[in-house]
This record gives C-alpha cells, sequence and structure tokens, in this order.
C-alpha cells in the first residue's frame, strides 16, 4: 500500500487549488452575498475540466478517476462549498448517463455538462419523501410512443441552469420507477423562486415542476423499470461528491482555527500555547486526517468497482462520518476563535452555516446508518 | 599591468566600480572601459582617471553579442585577469556571453567582495531566493564579477585623463535595434531613500494609500511596496518595488505595513537600520527581521496613526 | 516554429527550513521555476500562433520525469531531460553546455527561451552562455515577443528604457515573469502530459565533457544573521513615539 498521490493526482490537486484560490476565494464574498455565482468562474471551472472529471473524453469529459476528481472538490470546496455543489451534481448526473445512457443518449446530453453555459440536474427528492424512493409521487403516462410526466421535485441543485436533467418518476401503467433524461425548460418545466438556504451559497436551489412533460418514449435512461438500480448507483457516487465537499469545508475550518491559535494573543502570549487550545489543535488534525484517507480510499474504490453501486455501504459510511465530523471540526475551531467565532467577519461563522448541510443532504445520516448496517448484517 | 578592468555603460557606474576595485587593492592602475555614447557621459566618466573606449560600440549596445565579443577582446589586450561590470540588467545579459568567450566563471549580484586564501577573491551574493547568503569564489584565471548597484562606496574622483581608443575587432551582429524609449519612471529613487513606508498585499483597500501617504509624510519617507501590489494590484508603479526583483534599499528606518517577509522582498530591505513592522500574523516571517513589531489590523488603525503622526510632537 | 524552454528544477522556496543557518533541502519538493513557467506560457502562444512545436530542455540531477510533467500539461509538446550527477549544484557554465548540447540534439529550433534567472540562484547568465555556445543572438529581460514575418520583434526592458529589437531567429530570449501570467493547466492536459514523450540523456550521452564546467566554487551558504531583535509595540500611542524616535528627520 502506498499512501502517496501520483504526480499527476498532486497537479490536478495543484490546478484546482491555484484556480480556487486565485478567481474563486477573491469573488467569495460577492458569491455568499447574492447566491450567484459568477459565470466566468463557472466558464473557468469547465476550462480545467472540473464539470465532468469520471466521463470519456469523446463526450467532452476528462476521464480522470474518482480519487482526482475528490482531490480538486476538495480544493473547491476548501473555498467556497457552494461551487463545488453545482460541480457534484453536473459529475454525478453526467457519470450517470455514461454508465445507464444509450450511445444516442451520451452523445446529445454529456456534451452539455461539459461544455457551453449548460448544466445537468438529477430529481428525485419530492414534496413527500427525500429518503424513501418507494414514496415517489412523480407520475410518467405512456402516450404512444411518448410518456408525460407530472409532478413536483424538491430541492434540485442547477435547476435554474439550461441543460439536460435526470428525472425519476413512477410509470402510471406498471408501477415502476424509471429515470427519464430530458431538457430544462422544454414545454411544461418551470421552477419556483429559490429556496433561501442558509448556507453553501451559490448553489442554485428551486423546486421543479414538471407540468404536462411530453418526451419521446427513448428518453428513458437505462432502461423500462431500472429507477432503484439507477438510483442506488447514482446515490453510490453521489456521496463521493459530497464526502469530497464537506471534507473541504473541515480542511478549511481546521485551517483558521490552527490560524486564530497562533496568531490570537493572551498576555502577549500566542494561546497555542494553553493546553486546551493544543487538545483542539490534536482534535481537529486527528479528524481532517482520519477523514481524508477515508474519502481518498472511497475514490479508489470506485475506480475498481465495477458495478459503482457495489460501493454503495463504503460511500453512504464515509458520507456520515466526513459530514458528521466536518461539523465536530468547525465546532472546535467556533470554540478556539470565542465570540469573534460568530461575527461574520469570520469565515468559520460562514463555514458553520456550510458544514451543517453535510449530514442533511443526499439522505439523512441515521436513514443511511440502517442502510450501511442493513448491508453488514445482510452477509 | 593590471587586475582589474572595470566595465561601465553609464558614468554613474564608475566610481563604485572603481570603489569595489579599491577594496581589493586594485588602486589607480584600474583599467576603466567605457562604452557610453555621447561626449558628456564620457567627459563625466573621465572624472575617475584615464579611460578606455571602443570606437564605434556605442551603436551597438542593444546587440550583446557584438558588445560581450568586443570586451573579450579588451581583456586580452589590457591583460587584465578580473573584469568588473555593474550588475544591471544589461551587464548582467553581458557578463554570461563574455565569460563563456573567455572561458571564464562569472558571478553576478555579488554586494561584498573580500580576499581570501591566497588572494582569492571572495564573493558574497544571495542564494536559495534570497534566504541564504552564498560566498563563492572563481577558479578560472579570467574572473567576471558582476557587482550590485549600491552595495559599495564610490571611489574618490582621479581627475581627469586621458581617452585611449582600444583597436579591438567589433564583432558584426544581427540584433537591430528598431527604437529605445525611456520607461516613464517616477523621479523619486527608492534605493536612496533615507527612509521608507512599503505596503504589502495585507493593506487591502486601494483608498488606504491615501493614509500611508500622510504617514510617510510625517515620518519623511518615501511610498515603497512589495512586488504584487505593483505587478498584481497595480496600485504603485514599478520602480517602488523592494527585493529581489526590484530594489535593494539601505534607509535608516522602513517601516513595513502588512508584509508577509518572503525572502524575495527581504533581500531588498535586510540592510536597514531600523525595521518596523505592522501585521496582523505574529508568526509572520517578517517578524524575526524586524527590530519592532506591531501587531494590528490596518483597516484599524492606519486612521488614528496618521491623524496622530500628523499632529506632530506636541 | 520550433521553440525550446530550458526550465529548471528548483526547490519549492517556500518550503526550505533553516537548521543552524543552514538551508535544509532533503524531501522539500522540487517544482519549476515560476518565471520558466512565464515563458513557457509565452511559448505556447506563439507555437498557436504558428503552429508550432514545444520542447522542454531541463538539466538536473533529481527525478526529473515528474517535474516536467507539468511542464507537458502546461502546452510543451516533448521533453528532453538532461540527468547526471554532475549536475548536482552545477555552476551556469556546465548547465549551459548541458542545455546547448540538448539544442543541438533535438535539431534545429528557431526560438530559445529561459526565465530571466531561476527563482533559486538568480545568477540569469545561462541564456547568455548558451548563445554564445550556439552562436546566435540574444536577448535578455524580455517583456513581450511579437512574430513578424520572417522577424520576431521583443521588447527588451532595462531599467531606465525599452528597447525595441528586431531579431532573425534562431536566437535565444530571456524572459520577464510579467510576459505572460502561466496557464493553470486543464485535468484532460494534465492526464495527456504522461503520453507525451521525454527522453532522459546523461552529460556522456550528449558528449559534454568533465571540462565543461567554469570552477566557481562554493565556500559556504548560510542565512544571514539578522541579530534584530523583534520588540513588540504594546499600543498605538507608544508605536507613535518609536515612529518618532527613529524617523531620521524626526518625524514631523
Ligand atoms: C442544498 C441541497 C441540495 C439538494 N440537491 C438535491 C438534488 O439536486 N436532487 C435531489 O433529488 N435532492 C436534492 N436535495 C434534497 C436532499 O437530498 C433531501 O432533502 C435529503 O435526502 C433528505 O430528504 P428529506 O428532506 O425529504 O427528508 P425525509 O426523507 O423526509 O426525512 C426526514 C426525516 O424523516 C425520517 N424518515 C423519513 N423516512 C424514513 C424511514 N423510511 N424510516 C425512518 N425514518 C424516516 C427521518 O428521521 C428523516 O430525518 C438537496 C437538498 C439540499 C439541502
Ligand atoms: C523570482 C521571484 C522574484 C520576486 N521578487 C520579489 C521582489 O523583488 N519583491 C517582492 O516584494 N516580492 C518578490 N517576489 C514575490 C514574493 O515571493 C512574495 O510573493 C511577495 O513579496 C509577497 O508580498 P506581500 O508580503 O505584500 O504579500 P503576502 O505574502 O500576501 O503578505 C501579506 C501580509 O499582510 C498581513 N496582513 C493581512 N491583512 C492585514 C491587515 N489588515 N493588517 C495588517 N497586516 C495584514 C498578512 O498577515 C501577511 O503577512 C518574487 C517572487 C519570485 C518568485
Amino acid at each position: 500500500m502506498d499512501f502517496q498521490l501520483t504526480k499527476e493526482e498532486q497537479l490536478i490537486q495543484g490546478a484546482a487549488r491555484e484556480f480556487a484560490e486565485k478567481e474563486i476565494g477573491p469573488a467569495v464574498e460577492e458569491i455568499v452575498s447574492s447566491n450567484r455565482v459568477p459565470e466566468e468562474i463557472l466558464a473557468g471551472l469547465r476550462e480545467l475540466d472540473l464539470f465532468a472529471l469520471p466521463v470519456p473524453e469523446v463526450y467532452g469529459g476528462a476521464e480522470a478517476g474518482y480519487v482526482c476528481y475528490i482531490l480538486a472538490m476538495e480544493q473547491i470546496a476548501r473555498v467556497c462549498p457552494g461551487v463545488a455543489v453545482i460541480l457534484s451534481v453536473n459529475n454525478l448526473a453526467a457519470a450517470a448517463v455514461n454508465i445507464f445512457g444509450t450511445e444516442e443518449q451520451k452523445k446529445r446530453y454529456i456534451p452539455q455538462g461539459t461544455r457551453g453555459d449548460t448544466a445537468f440536474s438529477f430529481a428525485f427528492t419530492e414534496p413527500g419523501t427525500g429518503s424513501d424512493p418507494k414514496q415517489l409521487a412523480a407520475t410518467a403516462k405512456k402516450d404512444g410512443d411518448h410518456y408525460v410526466l407530472n409532478g413536483t421535485k424538491r430541492f434540485i441543485t442547477n435547476s435554474s441552469y439550461r441543460g439536460p436533467i435526470i428525472v425519476f418518476a413512477r410509470e402510471t401503467e406498471t408501477d415502476q420507477v424509471n429515470a427519464f433524461i430530458l431538457d430544462k425548460f422544454c414545454e411544461g418545466y418551470s421552477v419556483s423562486e429559490p429556496w433561501n438556504k442558509m448556507g453553501v451559497k451559490g448553489a442554485p436551489l428551486h423546486d421543479v415542476y414538471l407540468r404536462d412533460v411530453r418526451i419521446p418514449a427513448e428518453n428513458v435512461l437505462g432502461g423500462l423499470g431500472k429507477g432503484f438500480w439507477i438510483l442506488k448507483v447514482a446515490m453510490a457516487l453521489g456521496k463521493i461528491g459530497i464526502s469530497s465537499i464537506f471534507l473541504g469545508a473541515m480542511l478549511a475550518a481546521y485551517e483558521d482555527g490552527l490560524r486564530y491559535a497562533v496568531e490570537k494573543t493572551h498576555r502577549g502570549e500566542p494561546i497555542a500555547k494553553f493546553q486546551a487550545i493544543q487538545m483542539a489543535v490534536a482534535d481537529m488534525f486527528m479528524k481532517y486526517e482520519s477523514c481524508r484517507w477515508m474519502t481518498y480510499r472511497l475514490g479508489s474504490l470506485a475506480e475498481r468497482a465495477k458495478d459503482k453501486g457495489d460501493i454503495l455501504k463504503d460511500s453512504a459510511a464515509t458520507k456520515i462520518f466526513v459530514t458528521e465530523t466536518a461539523v465536530d471540526v468547525a465546532r472546535i475551531s467556533m470554540g478556539i476563535h470565542g465570540s469573534y467565532g460568530v461575527m461574520e467577519d469570520y469565515r468559520i461563522s460562514r463555514l458553520w452555516k456550510d458544514v451543517i448541510f453535510g449530514p442533511q443532504v443526499e439522505g439523512v445520516s441515521h436513514l443511511l446508518k440502517v442502510l450501511v448496517a442493513g448491508e453488514i448484517l445482510r452477509k | 599591468m593590471t587586475e582589474f578592468l572595470a566595465v561601465a555603460w553609464k558614468a554613474g557606474e564608475v566610481p563604485e566600480l572603481l570603489g569595489a576595485a579599491g577594496t581589493l587593492g586594485g588602486g589607480d592602475e584600474t583599467a576603466l572601459l567605457f562604452l557610453g555614447g555621447d561626449e558628456e557621459a564620457r567627459q563625466a566618466a573621465a572624472r575617475w582617471g584615464a579611460l578606455h573606449r571602443i570606437p564605434g560600440i556605442e551603436t551597438r549596445l542593444a546587440d550583446t553579442g557584438s558588445v560581450a565579443g568586443a570586451l573579450a577582446g579588451a581583456q586580452k589586450a589590457l591583460f587584465a585577469p578580473v573584469v568588473l561590470l555593474p550588475s544591471t540588467r544589461r551587464g548582467k545579459e553581458t557578463a554570461g556571453r563574455l565569460a563563456q568567450i573567455l572561458g571564464a566563471g562569472v558571478l553576478t549580484d555579488v554586494h561584498r567582495m573580500e580576499r581570501g586564501e591566497g588572494g582569492a577573491i571572495c564573493c558574497h551574493r544571495y542564494a536559495l531566493g534570497g534566504a541564504a547568503v552564498s560566498v563563492q569564489r572563481i577558479g578560472t584565471a579570467v574572473q567576471v564579477i558582476a557587482l550590485d548597484p549600491g552595495s559599495f562606496e564610490a571611489a574618490p574622483e582621479r581627475g581627469p585623463g586621458p581617452v585611449n581608443e582600444l583597436s579591438v575587432p567589433l564583432p558584426e551582429g544581427s540584433v537591430v535595434l528598431r527604437e529605445a524609449r525611456p520607461r516613464v519612471r517616477d523621479t523619486v529613487d527608492i534605493a536612496a531613500a533615507d527612509c521608507l513606508v512599503a505596503v504589502g498585499l495585507g493593506l487591502d483597500r486601494k483608498e488606504d494609500l491615501a493614509l500611508v501617504e500622510r504617514l510617510a509624510r510625517a515620518v519623511g519617507g518615501e511610498i515603497a511596496c512589495s512586488k504584487p501590489v505593483a505587478t498584481d494590484r497595480k496600485w504603485l508603479p514599478e520602480d517602488r518595488i523592494i527585493g529581489l526583483s526590484g530594489k535593494k534599499c539601505r534607509p535608516a528606518l522602513a517601516v513595513l505595513l502588512g508584509i508577509s517577509g518572503q525572502v524575495q522582498f527581504t533581500v531588498g530591505i535586510r540592510d536597514a537600520k531600523t525595521i518596523l513592522s505592522v501585521n496582523t500574523d505574529e508568526n509572520a516571517a517578517i517578524m524575526t527581521l524586524s527590530d519592532y513589531v506591531f501587531i494590528a489590523d490596518l483597516r484599524e488603525i492606519l486612521p488614528e496613526l496618521a491623524g496622530k503622526m500628523d499632529a506632530g510632537p506636541g | 516554429m520550433r521553440i525550446a524552454v530550458a526550465m529548471k528544477p528548483v526547490p519549492d522556496l517556500l518550503q526550505i527550513r533553516m537548521k543552524d543557518r543552514r538551508p535544509v533541502l532533503e524531501d522539500v519538493p522540487v517544482v519549476l521555476g515560476a518565471i520558466d513557467r512565464s515563458a513557457l506560457e509565452i511559448a505556447v502562444e506563439l507555437k498557436e500562433k504558428t503552429s508550432g512545436h514545444i520542447v522542454v530542455l531541463m538539466a538536473g540531477d533529481g527525478r526529473l520525469e515528474d517535474t516536467v510533467k507539468e511542464a507537458l500539461a502546461a502546452g510543451a509538446d516533448e521533453a528532453l531531460l538532461i540527468r547526471d550527477a554532475r549536475l548536482n549544484g552545477a555552476d551556469g557554465s556546465l548547465s549551459a553546455h548541458a542545455l546547448a548540447a540538448g539544442v543541438r540534439k533535438i535539431g534545429p529550433v528557431d526560438l530559445l527561451l529561459f526565465g530571466e534567472g531561476s527563482t533559486d540562484n538568480y545568477s540569469g547568465q545561462v541564456m547568455s552562455r548558451v548563445s554564445e555556445i550556439l552562436g546566435i543572438p540574444q536577448a535578455g529581460y524580455v517583456r513581450d515577443i511579437v512574430v513578424e514575418g520572417e522577424t520576431l520583434i521583443v521588447t527588451r526592458s532595462l531599467e531606465d528604457e525599452e528597447e525595441i529589437l528586431e531579431i532573425r531567429p534562431p536566437a535565444a530570449f530571456s524572459v520577464l515573469s510579467e510576459i505572460r501570467e502561466p496557464r493553470i493547466p486543464s485535468v484532460t492536459a494534465i492526464l495527456k502530459a504522461r503520453k507525451k514523450p521525454a527522453t532522459v540523456l546523461s552529460l556522456d550521452e550528449l558528449g559534454v565533457g568533465t571540462g565543461s564546467g567554469a570552477g566557481v566554487e562554493t565556500v559556504s551558504t548560510l542565512a544571514p544573521m539578522t541579530g534584530r531583535k523583534g520588540e513588540r509595540i504594546p499600543s498605538l500611542e507608544e508605536l507613535v513615539r518609536v515612529l518618532r524616535k527613529e524617523a531620521p528627520g524626526g518625524g514631523a
């Protein structure tokens, strides 16, 4: 075993870090206050191929492994988690089309996730459920060689950007769940006002309304009745993105805590001289290091898995552990900051509002634990 | 026969080159070769005694290959084993090519020289981007040494001397000078200033420069900066840069505002008599290089500081 | 246009620590010099305009294959790596002979680019030496390069003036970092760099003899003594007092 990044991995990590610090860093205040990511930044991320790392070059992807993906996402999220959320959903959906799509679908849709000013959405959650696929209420009614979709999808990232969307809906005749791929803003597609979320600012989040959206039958993704399988794979892959994002946010919280500990003085000495602060520094380090290697390993598992659904247990476990630990580290860092930490002037106050998203999205922690335990006990 | 051949492009470079040769025992016999073109400059240079010139070279100065070729001829004609040049951009570029022709070793940016064992010339120069000082010796029979301007004592005038025209071949060149234009420059020379107030990236609002100017006026100093303030933000002209690619300064007092103290910067301010730094980071590298440190946020203190300093000592 | 860019592998200066005033270079990662990255960037621009080809030349004694990947990712087409134990701490003369032999090896080039000085040593003489060895015209401290037909128009930036020069290739230039801002390579470019050819040769294989060094000997390399006391100023009032005391003119 060799816990060393290859030179390529180091360069990709370095490129993401350089872009994040030079281009995103100076815009963070604006992103947070306007809850919008400037188009130049998105264009720059596309140039660097960060919109579609794990898809083949023929469709405009970078054909990079999941470890590279994690390293890049961590660096972007370290500077601005909201920007990384946009990338995460796009990468996940593009990868799903690459795995399950027909050649036609891949040629038509994947490039929209890598070039131009378009981005993918992935719509599973509904007002009625975000964790239980069995409760899906959106419908798809067969009409000749077309389907007609109806329903509301809640909390859909990137849904205000043009580009493709993957929608999960129940076929009225057979009651089975299918995944469909279609263009956003086609007839019958509309979005709500943006949700006013407390953190991960910049990533657009709206409800999606589907009112008699008519699409050809060939827009079914992965075949009829394959909805749950696709969902399982997508969930497994999506959690790689979420884990990297909150790993990056954790790193930022750790760095801020460390910096404050050596900068802030008490009676002329840095507070890092106090043992209590030293405990906190060691805790942050241990937590970050354990999460980091757990996430990188997940990337390596994903690279080797033939059926990406096979990594769901590890993916869910990593996602739970990293997102919960990111909250811990932010709390510790906040503690080091004292009352300054709750002032908007300090970045930790913003990170605090970001890290709490981790355990709440893409499956809440305790439900994912049930899933993890189920997989372990099944054997 | 002389040990040293000093080569100058401008009259202003002459006193230091001769001064440097003087510290190594090269007295009046140090040969001076002046490349500058116009009569006035030549007369100014001649105040330091006899000088040699190479007719026609003044129209070829942009062609480093020709100049180096002619200098090699001059070195051979004058039998001077040690060639001293100013470590200006022109001087450095020429030094490498000249050394290659002469089969000589070369050292550039030398800020101190002394005699070592067996009379060998030991040259001090910064290494590792300024983090360290290397002492180096050239082992070849002929040596080319480029001297950091501003680092050596000027030699006193030697009184006007004769001008000798060297007849050395001036190699045909292929570099055509289409146009030379003076760089729009500041009238202030921070390298010569007695007091500097320098700002770094820690000053993050351009409008605060006005406060810094008031502070500079109150302490009788000139404004200077770290490199990115001039090259990235373009808030100040590039001749205000202190450091490796800027100027080496030696003021009596340097006030450094929001500068982290990376080595490429510190080589330019290390020789200040007194350094006072203001920074939010008490672990910034500049702290170990400062006589006084004040840990504070510039945004907060500048208005009050400028006000108090304006008010005068009363 | 065929362009060769000489890029020096240098220790990452931000990661050098001092121990007993001596630099500790073990385990310090080797990176491309900052100014050399700018040289590569203008090379890429010229290559794109003239459908040219870029070869990176790198001379050193370490694992150059890894270091050069960054350059291949940033737009170079191939690399010639000159690796030899003799190049460890080599003076500019040996490096120059190595690079000049490298240029001869890769065949005719129109343009040979260097950084104005390496980030670590900054002696700025290698370009001049290589030009002399190859017998080609040179220009140092170049701020811009434009192709005009068969001629290169370069702007040389000196302390008090700028020169606009006309030079016909082949020629060698050293560039200032402000000539271009180096790009951040894309993921695809980084991964593709793996497939670009990088040849490794030793000095013997290039026919660079042992007599090629110019005998610059380093007596010592030490961090300078600072001897400054870093006295903490406790208050703004005290700061004002110190400023008045230390200001050469007495502070207004
Ligand atoms: C910023 C952000 C971006 C998002 N982006 C997307 C997106 O792009 N696409 C998308 O589809 N979704 C997206 N979501 C939605 C998110 O993934 C879901 O909200 C999340 O998975 C939780 O679902 P829920 O809110 O409906 O909770 P629910 O499923 O309603 O769960 C709420 C609580 O009910 C309980 N519960 C529910 N079911 C069970 C059960 N079976 N057994 C026991 N207890 C149960 C649990 O205690 C759970 O904590 C996003 C959300 C956010 C905040
Ligand atoms: C070949 C080469 C040559 C170079 N030559 C030069 C050169 O000649 N000159 C030069 O300067 N650089 C040079 N550099 C660049 C150099 O490496 C550094 O990047 C540069 O000096 C950093 O400038 P800085 O200290 O202003 O900025 P930073 O390193 O960003 O430091 C800013 C400082 O401000 C402090 N600060 C932040 N906010 C505040 C606040 N509100 N109040 C008070 N303090 C605050 C921070 O704690 C920090 O210490 C060169 C680099 C290379 C590679």
